[in-house]
C-alpha cells in the first residue's frame, strides 16, 4: 500500500541511529592508542573575517538561563568579548539592538541535513548504510552534499551549529559528527575544530523492522539487545587487543571496531535514538555492562516515564515539542516532556528540543516556546530563560561543544543571534547570525544571505532560487 | 442504507441538554476577515443566538467572564486522517486506503469517533475536521467528509463534500497523469447523460477498473460542482490544473501550490482557493523549487482564498503554528483566522460554521492567549453549543507522571 510521500520519508528519517555519549566524561584525557585514527579527516574550519561589532542596548538570554535587560555585548576577535552597560563604541561597528533580542546561536543535536539533502531524491538518499544491522564503521560526515539548501534556511532560523547522524536503520548506524552553520565546498571546512565524534545507536522498531522484513536478525526487540551485546564484546576485546604493548599482538585494524572503541576509551559520545521508557532503561544496562556512557536519548518521547533516572544517570533527553503517533512506540506523548526532564531532581534534568527535521530546525526558538508552555501549564514555573538552555546550552553539552559554544560567556564563540523580537514569539526572526563573530545571515541584506550552488539559476537562468 | 445516507448529509442535532451560556467579555475574532474586538457571545441551545455588548439574558442563563481572552470560531482543518488513521506506521489502524475503489473511495464508513487523535486535536482548539483518503499511486484518491469532532458514536458530520487527488511527479509522467485526469473527467461528464450501467461497459471505465462508485463520485465533481481537491506544486502543473478548472467547469481547491507566487495572477483570475503549509520552505522535490515562506503573503495579497495543511500527522492544531508563520511573514492577522476557520466553511460548503454570527452553530474556542501564538492553548472548545472535556490521553499520561505518590504508576489514577 502506498503512503504518502511525506510519511514515508518522515519513517525513513526516523530510521536512524542515535549516539549518546556520557555528558559527565571528560574527554581526550586517555592518551590514544593510534593517533592516527583520531587525525583523519580533521577539521579544517576557519572562521569567516569578522570586524569588532557592539550590539547596544539588547535584551539577552544567556543560555544558562540568565536575562540581561538593555545591556550591550562586545563582539571582537570572533569571541563574545564583552557584556555590559554603556561599554565604548570606540572603533567597533555599533548595532542598535534596543528593543531586541540576543540568544547564543542556536544548536541541534540531531539533523540530517546532507545527509538527507533537499531535493529528497533517492540519490541525495545517503543517511542511512542499511545493509548490515551493525555498521559502526560508517561516517555520515562522508555523505554529506555540501551543497544541500537546507543549511542555509536553518541559518535563517539562527541555527549556528548541528550535529549530522546517521539514521536508525541499524542497531550501530555509524558517527555522526558536529558541524558549523557555515557552508563551503569541502565537509572538513564545515567542521567544528575539536568537537567529538559521535555513535548513533538505534533502540526498538526500526532496526527490527528493516532486518525482520529480510528475514535475518533483529527481528524482535530481545534480538536488538543481543546484536549490541555481541557487537560490545566484540569491541571488549579489539580493545584490550590494542591495548597490549607489543603492536604484533594488536588486531588487524577494523573501521568498526574503532568506532566502538573509541566509545569505550570516552572519545566518542553516544546519541541513541530510542522512544520507550523501559527501552532507555536497557540501554542504560547496558552501557554498564561493557563500561561506556549514553550522552543521550533521542526521540525520547516516553523519556519523561523515566526523567529521574535519566537526570541520575546524567543523560540528556533530546525531544520534539509534540511530534507523535506516527509509529507505535511514538504514541505515549505528553507536551510536558521536555519540561518534566528538565525540571527532575531538583532541576538536575537535561533536557534538548532536537528537530530530526529540516523544517523544524528553522523554529526550534518555537518548539521551545511551545514545549515551555505545555510544563507550565502542567504545574511548572519555568521562565524562557531557562527554557532557551534547551536549544543552546543543553545540545552544546550534548555535542561536546559547551567549552566552546552555546551560551553568552565571555571568550566563547560568538555564535550569536540577534532577533527581531523575544525569541520565544511566533512573529519573532532571526534578523543577524552570527557565527564566530562573523555575520552569516542579515535578513534585510542580501548580500550576507548565502545561496548555494544549487540555487543559482535553477528556476530561471538569470536569477536565483529565492530562500 | 438510503434513510442512512440522507440522515448523515448534514445533520444539525439540537441538543436539549445544552446549557443557554454567555462568554462575556472575550476578544472575539469573529472569523469574517474584520479586526477583533471586545464582545458578549450568547449561545442558546448549539446555536449563537447573541453577539454584542451589553446582551438580554435569561436568569438561567451561565456567565462566563473572559476578561479580554481571545475567542475564535472552531478551528477546522481542510485535509487530516482524524479518525481514519490511529497510527500510521501500523497498516491494521489505517482506514485511508482502498485497494478496489478510486474516485469513488469514501472514508465516511471508517471513522473511528474513538481515536486518541480527536481529544487531543480537539483540545487543542480543532472542532471539526475534514478527512480524506491517502494518496495513491492512481491520480484521484477518493471522497473526504467533514466530521464534528466531539467524539460521540452518534457521528455527526458531512459525507463525501470533495474529491483529492495530485497532479505532479511521483507515480510516472504528469503528461500521463493529465491524460489519465481528463478521462476520468469526461466519464464523470457522461453521468448527467447515460445509465452508470452502460459508463461502466465503456473501453476506459474498463482500462481503468473504475466501479459504479466512482463513476458516480467523477459525475458529481464535473456535473455538480463537488469540490475537486488537487495537490500539486509546479508552476506550469498549475496552470495545467487551471487548464483543467477552466476546461470542465471544476470546483477547484489547490493544495501545497508551492510555486504559486510565479503564476499568482492567473490563479488570482480563476478566484481558485488553495490549502497550503505556510511553514514547508524545503525544496523536497523539483516540482517544488520555488518553495518560500512568503507564499502565504504572496497569495494572500493577491486576495486568494488560504487554508491551512501541517505536515506533522496527529497534530492538526499545528496550523496555527502555520498561519502564525504566515503572519511574521506577512500574511494578514484575520486572514490566518479565516484560514483556519470561515474559509474552511465556505470553500467545502460546511453549512453555518467558521464565523461567530448569530444564527451559526456553536464552534467556539476560548484562548489563554494569542491563537497564533503556538504556545497559546484553549481554555474553553465548545461544539455545536457543548462544552467539551480538554482531557486526552496526552493529559492522562501527564497527570500521571507528575504525580508524586510513591506507589507504581498503574495505581495513579
Amino acid at each position: 500500500m502506498k503512503k504518502t510521500a511525506l510519511l514515508s520519508l518522515l519513517l525513513f528519517t526516523f530510521i536512524g541511529c542515535s549516539e549518546s555519549f556520557d555528558v559527565d566524561l571528560p574527554f581526550g584525557e586517555k592518551e590514544s592508542i593510534n593517533p592516527g585514527i583520531e587525525n583523519a579527516f580533521a577539521s579544517t574550519y576557519k572562521p569567516m573575517q569578522s570586524e569588532p561589532v557592539l550590539f547596544k542596548s539588547a535584551n539577552i538570554y544567556d543560555g544558562l538561563g540568565g536575562e540581561y535587560f538593555n545591556y550591550d555585548l562586545l563582539i571582537s576577535d570572533g569571541k563574545i568579548s564583552e557584556l555590559g552597560k554603556s561599554l565604548s563604541e570606540e572603533g567597533v561597528l555599533v548595532v542598535d539592538a534596543s528593543n531586541k533580542w540576543i540568544t547564543p546561536g542556536i544548536i541541534d543535536i540531531h539533523s540530517h541535513m546532507g545527509v538527507y539533502s533537499a531535493p529528497g531524491v533517492s540519490t541525495s538518499s545517503d543517511g542511512n548504510e542499511a545493509t548490515s544491522p551493525v555498521t559502526a564503521e560508517v561516517w555520515a560526515e562522508h555523505s554529506l552534499w555540501t551543497q544541500d539548501p537546507q543549511f542555509a534556511l536553518a541559518l535563517k532560523g539562527g541555527v549556528t551549529s548541528f550535529h549530522v547522524l546517521p539514521g536508525s536503520a541499524n542497531l550501530f548506524g555509524g558517527r555522526g559528527t558536529t558541524f558549523k552553520n557555515i557552508s563551503q565546498n569541502i565537509i572538513q571546512a564545515m567542521k567544528f575544530p575539536d568537537a567529538p565524534h559521535s555513535l548513533k545507536m538505534a533502540c526498538g522498531e526500526n532496526p527490527k523492522r528493516v532486518y525482520g522484513n529480510r528475514k535475518q536478525s533483529p527481528s524482535t526487540r530481545m534480538g536488538n539487545m543481543a546484536g549490541y551485546r555481541n557487537a560490545w564484546i566484540d569491541a571488549v576485546e579489539y580493545t584490550d587487543g590494542m591495548n597490549e604493548t607489543d603492536p604484533d599482538r594488536r588486531p588487524t585494524r577494523d573501521l568498526g571496531m574503532d568506532t566502538l572503541m573509541g566509545v569505550l576509551n570516552g572519545e566518542i559520545l553516544i546519541q541513541n535514538h530510542c522512544y520507550r521508557a523501559e527501552e532507555m532503561a536497557m540501554m542504560i544496562e547496558l552501557s554498564k555492562e561493557f563500561n561506556y556512557k549514553v550522552t543521550t536519548f533521542h526521540h525520547a518521547v516516553e523519556a519523561y516515564k523515566i526523567a529521574d533516572l535519566l537526570a541520575d544517570e546524567g543523560i540528556c533527553a533530546a525531544m520534539w515539542a509534540d511530534w507523535w503517533g506516527f509509529k507505535h512506540e511514538a504514541y505515549d506523548m505528553v507536551q510536558a516532556n521536555i519540561a518534566i526532564i528538565d525540571q527532575a531532581r531538583n532541576g538536575t534534568g537535561c533536557a534538548i528540543v532536537h528537530s530530526d527535521d529540516a523544517v523544524g530546525i528553522q523554529h526550534l526558538n518555537q518548539e521551545a516556546s511551545k514545549a515551555m508552555a505545555a510544563g507550565n501549564r502542567a504545574g511548572y514555573d519555568i521562565s524562557k530563560a531557562h527554557a532557551m538552555r534547551w536549544i543552546t546550552s543543553n545540545p552544546a553539552k550534548a555535542a561536546g561543544i559547551l567549552d566552546q559554544t552555546g551560551s553568552i560567556e565571555i571568550g566563547k564563540d560568538a555564535d550569536v543571534v540577534l532577533w527581531t523580537g523575544n525569541p520565544f514569539s511566533i512573529y519573532s526572526r532571526a534578523e543577524k547570525v552570527l557565527v564566530d563573530g562573523a555575520l552569516a545571515f542579515d535578513m534585510n541584506d542580501p548580500t550576507v544571505q548565502p545561496i548555494t550552488d544549487f540555487d543559482l539559476g535553477i528556476i530561471q537562468p538569470q536569477t536565483n532560487r529565492a530562500q | 442504507m438510503k434513510h442512512f445516507s440522507i440522515t448523515l448529509f448534514l445533520i444539525f442535532t439540537f441538543h436539549l441538554s445544552a446549557e443557554t451560556i454567555l462568554l462575556k467579555g472575550g476578544l472575539v475574532h469573529a472569523g469574517n476577515g474584520s479586526s477583533a474586538k471586545i464582545q458578549d457571545i450568547l449561545i442558546t441551545g448549539n446555536i449563537i443566538s447573541g453577539v454584542g455588548q451589553n446582551l438580554t439574558i435569561a436568569g438561567n442563563t451561565r456567565v462566563i467572564e473572559l476578561n479580554g481572552l481571545p475567542i475564535t470560531p472552531g478551528l477546522i482543518s481542510p485535509m487530516s486522517n482524524l479518525g481514519i488513521v490511529e497510527i500510521n506506521a501500523l497498516d491494521v489502524t489505517r482506514d485511508d486506503e482502498s485497494d478496489l475503489l478510486k474516485a469513488g473511495f469514501s472514508i465516511f464508513n471508517a471513522f473511528n469517533p474513538h481515536s486518541t487523535v480527536i481529544p487531543w486535536n480537539r483540545s487543542n482548539g480543532v472542532t471539526s475536521a475534514i478527512s480524506s483518503p491517502g494518496e495513491s499511486s492512481f491520480p484521484i484518491f477518493g471522497l473526504g467528509s467533514h466530521f464534528l469532532l466531539d467524539g460521540n458514536l452518534e457521528i455527526k458530520g458531512s459525507r463525501d463534500i470533495a474529491m483529492f487527488g495530485r497532479l505532479g511527479s511521483s507515480y510516472g509522467s504528469r503528461a500521463e497523469t493529465i491524460s489519465i485526469l481528463e478521462s476520468l473527467l469526461d466519464i464523470g461528464a457522461k453521468v448527467s447523460t447515460t445509465p452508470v450501467e452502460e459508463i461502466l461497459e465503456m473501453s476506459l471505465a474498463e482500462k481503468f477498473e473504475l466501479q459504479s462508485q466512482d463513476i458516480i463520485a467523477l459525475g458529481r465533481v464535473v456535473n455538480n460542482g463537488l469540490p475537486f481537491v488537487l495537490e500539486t506544486n509546479r508552476a506550469v502543473d498549475i496552470l495545467q490544473a487551471l487548464a483543467l478548472k477552466e476546461k470542465y467547469s471544476l470546483n477547484l481547491v489547490l493544495v501545497s501550490v508551492e510555486e504559486a507566487p510565479m503564476v499568482i495572477e492567473q490563479l488570482k483570475v480563476s478566484k481558485t482557493p488553495v490549502i497550503i503549509d505556510p511553514m514547508d520552505n524545503i525544496p523536497n522535490s523539483f516540482d517544488e523549487l520555488g518553495s518560500n515562506l512568503e507564499l502565504g503573503k504572496v497569495l494572500d495579497q493577491a486576495g486568494i482564498k488560504i487554508m491551512f495543511s501541517t505536515q506533522r500527522s496527529h497534530n492538526y492544531h499545528l496550523m496555527r503554528q502555520g498561519s502564525g508563520n504566515a503572519v511574521a511573514y506577512g500574511m494578514s492577522y484575520e486572514s490566518a483566522i479565516q484560514g483556519m476557520t470561515s474559509t474552511v466553511a465556505e470553500v467545502f460548503n460546511l453549512g453555518n460554521r467558521g464565523i461567530i454570527k448569530v444564527g451559526n452553530l456553536a464552534d467556539i474556542v476560548v484562548w489563554d492567549g494569542d491563537p497564533l501564538e503556538p504556545a497559546s492553548f484553549p481554555k474553553i472548545v465548545m461544539i455545536d453549543g457543548n462544552i467539551q472535556t480538554l482531557a486526552s490521553r496526552s493529559s492522562k499520561l501527564t497527570e500521571r507522571y507528575t504525580n508524586k505518590e510513591d506507589k507504581p504508576s498503574s495505581y495513579k489514577h
